[in-house]
Parts: structure tokens; C-alpha cells; sequence
């Protein structure tokens, strides 16, 4: 007989907690996992539709249980049975604390500082970690044009840490953007067009020290330094520091490299894939678990 | 913008052909209610619109939906004032009508956050005439060069055409660093779906409310599509439950399914897959033009697009009344599990 949520539930902590093997997943499950790595228990998380919420949800079940997630459309705190593929999926809304608009959203929470993290896409990122996601080109005029900003700008300057999860490319990892839609630790100064640390615009606002703390591609995770600058944290397995350099449109600082990206455990793999994406919406793949796993699920 | 009323507006109940013919015209200014292309888009209204060949129409928005992907499809759109051009989210993110356009020079786009879009309309359903919010310094959205309606000079051409689009000051009450002013939203019509509405007016949904009491407030006309038109009577034993009243909506259209494809909760759920066929649709000029005869010019009117999509996809669609979304969708590539309380929950309590 086919197993019911709850027998799968109670195999959860009997789940080896030791990383899985290269092959065992696919790169889009390290990644998730590298996303909840970032939440923290007591974080009260504003997350964007797609690979941030699964790994959010994932760390509901895990690290992170108590993790507060905003959803934009007004959802605080939903407790979802079936993973949202939007942010104003009913869903999400299941359970919830309570429901508002947008007004909530932005204005009570965000603006009001109760948002310590943000978890954020993009579509290419400058060396202080500020995000384009509106155009590449002249602005008015351009050569590609992305969806802009959404809550990106608002959730990337107002959260307390913001991380990101972003495609590696050497065209998308850049000294500089040619469009800024959510500044990073260095942003223009439009009053006096001087390009200047964010503290120094954002000088006596509540906002003055929020901003990027990490990013997720899917060659590795990076910090920032006290200087604002990005680094190389991890890079993933069967990815050398070379390649990834070698995708970096700058001069990329790897000297605080701590080695590999460590591999998603069973018991993650399994949390994610049994309970925040049954349905295969997010992650259409799924490679088959290895024989002792098989023998523990039954 | 405040205005005095000599008298309450009644509202009217109309057919959807109706309701477009009187309240939509070229170079009208419309907002349109729920979020991205998923939850409670009036549809059938923007369907309606494209099918009366409406043109040149200025859309004052919180992001994209299925009404803008239809507009922009036909090339309907002049001005879009919004945060977010994408529409379909996990279905479809960009638009590829809109970027075309706009790629063409045949829109004119004005690009704020989603934040800023919501501090606008809730600026002009309070009738303030601009709200400071710490929108994000350092960004382009506020750099003084991209203003796309002062290039196009229509900045200050009438009451809803702002004469800045928005305003960086020294924060003056408090001395907490700079803020932005922004501009309220005041379009002329707001089209709003909602679950019931009453036959006097007043409106009612369940689930997310987005940003749609505040676009009915800031917008000169309001017009609600309901999916089904209840007594006024009904709506009153639980007034708490109710989000529009009677007295700023001008017309109730009942129009069951009429959000379709996106959701309304407790109704029904979103057809992702069928979002999916728009936005391959979309990504050449022939296949856009089959989809549009086939989908939008084809039927007779909007039942007869219903009876198109048949009885079993929209058994599938209907939402379990517990819940509000449906578990018979297939929504990837395996069905929904079944479920009994979230599981997180179950294992770590709130």
C-alpha cells in the first residue's frame, strides 16, 4: 500500500543527516538547500516566487522551524500544505496569521523593519552585490528588457539581509550595472551623481546598514566583506575556482575560499523532495534515491 | 482626488458587453484588481475590452495579469505605468507582447517598485495628493534621467498625470536621512473581480487582498465583476467580511468564471498549464494570431469560451470549499498529495 504524508513524516528523522553523494541530486537541490542554509529560526522572511520559497520551505521543516515567511501579496505566516507557484497562491495563504494587501506588506512590515531577510532573484549582479533586473542597454532603448523591479528594489534595501539567487555568467556578474534597479552596498548619489557607499546615501534612515550579506548560483555561495565587496565563499562540487572566476565579469576576490559547498544531506533531499515539491513544479527532475534510502522508505 | 458627490452613486447592474461599451474608451486610464496573472483578474472585462477594439489605454498598475497579457497581445496599451511587466509568474514570467511593444517604441513605460505602486494608490484612495516612503535611494527606478512620461511630455497634462514622478527630500519631521514623495494614483476606472457582490454594490472576496480596496478608492469609477450577485441582505449579517461599499462602485457585472485563468479562491483554482499556451503563444506573431481567433475573437461571448473549455477542466479547476484551491488540478508532473494539516506544522507547531 502506497504510503500516506504522514508514515513518510514519521521517516523523517530516521533519514541519514550525512551530505548525499555528487549524482544523488541535481544541482537545483543544492541550490534550494543552500537557500535555507541562509534562514535563520527566529528570521521573519520575505520571499520571492521559485527556488528562494522552496528552499525557505524546506528550512521550515528543518533549521528553521519557527521562520516567519511574508508572502507580497498580503500572506504573513502561511503554513502551506502544497507548495505555491505564486506568492498570491491561496496556498500559501493557508493558515495563515493574517491577511492584508500590499499595504501590509510593503508598509507595516517591511518598511516598518520587521523583515530581517530577503531572498531574492536576479538577473545580474555588480561587485557590491546591487541588482539588475529591468534592462541591459540604454534604459530607454535597450537590448534586453527583464520583467523590473516588482518588490525586488523595495525587499533589497529595506530587509536586514538580503540574499540573492542568480544564473552565473560572465555577462551577468559585473563591475557595475548598467541599470541599478536594487543598490547594493555601493549605489549613485543622484543629488550629487557621485557613486558612493549605500551608508552614506541612506545616511540617517533606518535602512543605513541593511543589505546584500549573500548569494546563491549555481557555481557557488558568496559573502560580502566589510567593504561591501563580494567574495567567493563555497563553490559547488565538480566546480573548480577556476570556472568560476573564469564567469565572473571581475576580478572576483577568492582568497577566503572555504572550500566546497557541502552536498544536500538524505534527510534534506528527502524533506524536499516528499513534502515541499511532491508535485515535481519546481524541481521536474528527481534523481532515485540510493538503494539504503530505498530500503529505510519502503 | 477628493471630490464632493451631490449625490450617492447607484450602482448599476449590466452585462459585461454593456459595462465595456459604457465605462471603457480610447485613452481611458484603468486599474485592474488581484495579482499577477494568479489571483482574481477580471478577465472576461479585459476580453471584452480588446474584443471592442478599445485603444491607445493607459494602464496605472500594480503589475501585469492576464488582463495586461491580453491588451498588450492586441497592442491596446499606450501608457503602463506599473512595477513589474512579467504577468505569469512560474506560468510565464515575462511579457513578450509588452517587450515587443515596447521594444518597437509603441509604449511608453514608467517603471516604479512594487512598494512605491502601492503607496500610490494607497495616496489616492485617502486622497492625499502625494505619500512619502523609503523607496529605494541609489536606485535607477529614482534616478531624475528615467522619467518615461516627462520624455514623452505628459507630465502635468491633467489631474492624473503627475508633474514630477516622484520627489527625493531630507526627511523633515524627524531628520532621518532622505525620503521619496510620490504621486497618488487616480485613474478613472477600476476594474475590480470579486467573489460576491451585493445587488446594492457592496463587494466581497476571500483570501489576499493586494492592493484592490485602495485602486476602488483612488479611481474615479469602480466596476465589479462578481462571480455571483447575492442579496445586499446577505452581505450585511457579516459586514466585517465585506471590503468595498456600495457607495464608490458604479456598476456590478456578474460574470461566473469570469477571472479564468487565473483563480478566485474558494471558486476556483489557476490553469497553469493554459497560462503556460499563452506565453507560447506569445513568442511569435503567428501563433499569437491563431491563439487570439481561436481564444478571444472565436467564441460568441464568455460562457461560450467557458462551454469551449469543457465541463472536465473546469471540475478540475473547482476549488474544495475547506481549502479554497483545488487538489485535482495537475499542476507539475505529479498529482497533489492528499493532505491533512501542513506538515510543518504537524512537526514543529507555529
Amino acid at each position: 500500500m502506497a504510503k500516506t504524508m504522514e508514515d513518510l513524516m514519521e521517516l523523517i528523522d530516521k533519514m541519514p543527516e550525512e551530505p548525499a553523494k555528487p549524482g544523488e541530486f541535481i544541482l537545483p537541490e543544492l541550490m534550494a538547500i543552500a537557500v535555507a542554509h541562509q534562514v535563520r529560526d527566529d528570521d521573519i522572511v520575505f520571499a520571492g516566487t521559485g527556488l528562494p520559497m522552496v528552499g525557505i520551505m524546506t528550512a521550515n521543516f528543518l533549521n528553521a522551524p519557527h521562520a516567519l515567511l511574508i508572502y507580497e501579496s498580503g500572506i504573513c505566516d502561511g503554513k502551506t500544505m502544497h507548495v505555491p507557484m505564486s506568492v498570491c497562491d491561496q496556498r500559501a495563504a493557508n493558515m495563515s496569521s493574517s491577511l492584508g494587501g500590499l499595504v501590509d506588506t510593503f508598509g507595516y512590515y517591511l518598511q516598518q523593519g520587521f523583515v530581517s531577510l530577503g531572498f531574492l532573484g536576479g538577473a545580474a549582479i555588480d561587485k557590491y552585490g546591487g541588482v539588475n533586473v529591468t534592462s541591459i542597454g540604454d534604459y530607454f532603448k535597450p537590448s534586453h528588457r527583464f520583467t523590473g523591479s516588482g518588490g525586488n528594489s523595495d525587499i533589497g534595501t529595506m530587509a536586514r539581509r538580503v540574499a540573492y539567487i542568480i544564473l552565473q555568467e560572465k555577462r551577468r556578474f559585473l563591475e557595475r550595472n548598467e541599470y541599478t534597479t536594487t543598490p547594493g552596498w555601493w549605489c549613485w548619489d543622484f543629488k550629487k551623481n557621485e557613486w558612493k557607499p549605500k551608508k552614506e546615501v541612506w545616511k540617517g534612515t533606518p535602512y543605513a546598514d541593511s543589505g546584500p550579506v549573500a548569494v546563491v548560483t549555481n557555481m557557488g555561495v558568496y559573502n560580502f566583506d566589510d567593504k561591501g565587496e563580494i567574495y567567493l565563499h563555497t563553490f559547488h562540487p565538480g566546480v573548480t575556482v577556476q570556472q568560476v572566476k573564469d564567469n565572473c565579469g571581475f576580478d572576483l576576490n577568492v582568497s577566503r575560499v572555504k572550500g566546497e559547498t557541502p552536498c544536500p544531506t538524505y534527510k534534506e533531499l528527502f524533506v524536499l523532495r516528499e513534502f515541499v515539491d511532491p508535485e515535481l513544479i519546481f524541481l521536474p527532475q528527481k534523481v532515485e534515491y540510493p538503494a539504503k534510502l530505498k530500503s529505510l522508505i519502503g | 482626488m477628493p471630490r464632493y458627490r451631490d449625490k450617492t452613486k447607484k450602482a448599476e447592474i449590466m452585462s459585461l458587453e454593456d459595462a465595456v461599451k459604457k465605462f471603457m474608451h480610447d485613452d481611458v486610464v484603468v486599474a485592474y484588481s488581484g495579482f499577477t496573472g494568479f489571483n482574481r483578474n477580471p478577465v472576461a472585462f479585459a476580453w471584452e475590452t480588446v474584443r471592442q477594439k478599445i485603444k491607445n489605454i493607459h494602464v496605472v498598475d500594480r503589475h501585469g495579469s492576464v488582463c495586461t497579457w491580453l491588451l498588450n497581445a492586441v497592442g491596446a496599451i499606450k501608457i503602463y505605468e506599473t512595477d513589474w511587466m512579467g504577468w505569469g509568474e512560474m506560468a510565464g514570467k515575462l511579457d513578450v507582447n509588452l517587450e515587443r511593444g515596447y521594444k518597437a517604441g509603441k509604449v511608453i513605460l514608467e517603471d516604479y517598485s512594487h512598494g512605491a505602486m502601492a503607496m500610490r494608490f494607497l495616496a489616492g484612495a485617502i486622497g492625499a495628493p502625494f505619500i512619502p516612503y523609503n523607496a529605494p535611494l541609489g536606485s535607477d527606478l529614482y534616478n531624475p534621467k528615467y522619467d518615461a512620461l516627462g520624455k514623452a511630455g505628459l507630465r502635468g497634462k491633467n489631474f492624473r498625470y503627475p508633474k514630477k514622478k516622484f520627489i527625493q527630500m531630507e526627511e523633515p519631521f524627524f531628520g532621518e536621512g532622505d525620503t521619496v514623495l510620490l504621486p497618488a494614483a487616480r485613474p478613472e476606472v477600476a476594474v475590480i473581480h470579486v467573489a460576491q457582490a451585493g445587488d446594492k454594490g457592496t463587494a466581497r472576496w476571500r483570501g489576499v487582498g493586494t492592493i484592490d480596496k485602495e485602486i476602488s478608492f483612488a479611481s474615479d469609477k469602480v466596476v465589479i465583476l462578481a462571480e455571483e450577485i447575492v442579496p445586499e441582505a446577505d452581505l450585511r449579517k457579516n459586514p466585517e467580511s465585506n471590503q468595498i461599499p456600495y457607495f464608490v462602485v458604479d456598476a456590478v457585472v456578474e460574470c461566473p468564471w469570469g477571472a479564468y485563468p487565473s483563480s478566485v479562491p474558494f471558486y476556483y483554482d489557476y490553469d497553469a498549464p493554459f497560462m503556460r499556451g499563452m506565453d507560447a503563444a506569445s513568442r511569435n506573431e503567428a501563433d499569437l494570431k491563431k491563439w487570439l481567433d481561436e481564444w478571444v475573437f472565436g467564441p460568441k461571448n464568455w460562457e461560450d469560451l467557458l462551454v469551449k473549455l469543457g465541463s472536465k477542466k473546469l471540475l478540475d479547476l473547482r476549488a474544495d470549499s475547506v481549502t479554497g484551491y483545488s487538489t485535482r488540478m495537475m499542476r507539475g508532473k505529479k498529482p497533489a498529495p492528499r493532505m491533512k494539516m501542513p506538515l510543518s506544522v504537524a512537526r514543529s507547531g507555529y
